[in-house]
């Protein structure tokens, strides 16, 4: 049975509020939204920057994005618990949590907690990549659903995740406490939410 | 499980994103190329990327601090590309320099050792702006002719690209 919650995002240009879905799971209409839309679109930018910088002569041909890898793990998105955002009729983001692991920052070490095994939102919501995202929120919303996750869980809405470079800062702005680049993850940095910071950021008005 | 909230609540939450990508974990990354792998930059063009850097922000009268406001290049990540030649900075990182200074973006990767160098002339030309100047002084006038020369290659030679 899923869980579908009525939430709001807001256009990227406008600012104007657009209705959207938070369902509690991931589930094929997603994954087929991946791999049709997300990735053509998320190839077709990537193209855009490479071409910038990129000697030409070893373009297109010998030219091999590494989509093996993301898809094969995209594809197995379907056996872990998730959240999707659903709105204008597709995928907006993604997110995938594991309930397995314990955090590690001094306050709450060895505690149980969320761990954001993936979040993505769909390329059209970026905004690192020198265009207006189509809709502002996807990220905020699932994160969100992470911590209500880990509150109903019974971990207080203690978090964590490998944050992105271009999310670092973001994370910093939430509350979360920087842990330092993970050698593991390819120097990624790692970010947990304390009980405290959890609390602020699912409070209501 | 339902997150329920009025509708207030997420718009005042969506605002605040602001321009972040929010994002977590390795299968969110954008895949890499194996071309971007296998790049091997040339030493000389590094150590001319530091010192440019070095010189053009110093010959704008900015300290790493300002720069780093400007680009939203973190000042860390500035202060380990003037001083470590070793260091190969992130494509962002140079597209927000090459606005910055104004400088063409591909050849500034270039330089940085993120593409593959394709012309000579480039490369020759880092070694003799890399031998002229001097890292942490004041920028003297030949330093600011040198720079200023070496602002013209990078403009005036676009990479050659095989249709």
């Amino acid at each position: 049975m899923v869980d579908v919650s009525t939430i709001y995002l807001v256009a990227g240009d406008t600012v104007e509020a657009v209705e959207a879905e938070l369902r509690d799971t991931i589930e094929e209409p997603q994954l087929v939204d991946w791999q049709t839309q997300w990735q053509p679109a998320l190839i077709e930018t990537l193209r855009a920057l490479a071409q910038r910088g990129v000697p030409m002569a070893k373009w297109p041909q010998s030219w091999h994005w590494d989509w093996r890898q993301k898809r094969a793990g995209v594809a197995g998105l379907l056996a872990y618990p998730g959240f999707s955002v659903v709105a204008q009729g597709v995928t907006q983001g993604l997110a995938q949590i594991d309930l397995t692991r314990s955090a590690r920052a001094p306050e709450h070490a060895g505690k149980p907690f969320a761990y954001v095994d993936y979040l993505e939102v769909a390329p059209w919501n970026r905004s690192d990549l020198g265009k207006t995202p189509r809709l502002k929120g996807v990220g905020t919303a699932l994160l969100s659903a992470t911590v209500a996750l880990s509150d109903q869980e019974g971990f207080r809405g203690r978090i964590g995740l490998h944050s992105l470079p271009q999310a670092d800062d973001f994370y910093r702005r939430k509350g979360l406490t920087d842990l330092g680049p993970d050698a593991q993850y390819q120097g990624l940095r790692y970010f947990e939410m304390s009980e405290d910071h959890a609390r602020a950021f699912l409070e209501e008005e | 499980m339902r997150l329920d909230r009025s509708k207030d609540w997420w718009v005042k939450r969506a605002i605040a994103e602001g321009t972040a990508t929010v994002g977590a974990g390795l299968l969110a990354r954008d895949p890499v190329s194996e071309v971007d792998q296998r790049v091997v930059p040339l030493e000389e063009s590094r150590i001319a990327f530091g010192r440019f850097i070095n010189m053009m922000r110093r010959q704008h009268g900015l300290s790493i601090e300002e720069l780093a406001d400007a680009t939203k290049v973190d000042t860390s990540e500035l202060l380990v590309i003037e001083e470590d030649l070793h260091y190969v900075p992130g494509p962002r990182t140079v597209y927000q320099l090459a606005r910055m200074f104004d400088v063409p973006q591909p050849r500034l990767m270039q330089l940085a050792g993120l593409t593959a160098a394709n012309d000579a002339g480039l490369a020759e030309e880092a070694v003799r702006f890399a031998a002229r100047s001097e890292a942490v002084h004041k920028l003297t006038p030949e330093e600011n002719a040198a720079l200023a020369a070496f602002v013209v290659v990078l403009s005036q030679q676009e990479p050659k690209r095989p249709t």
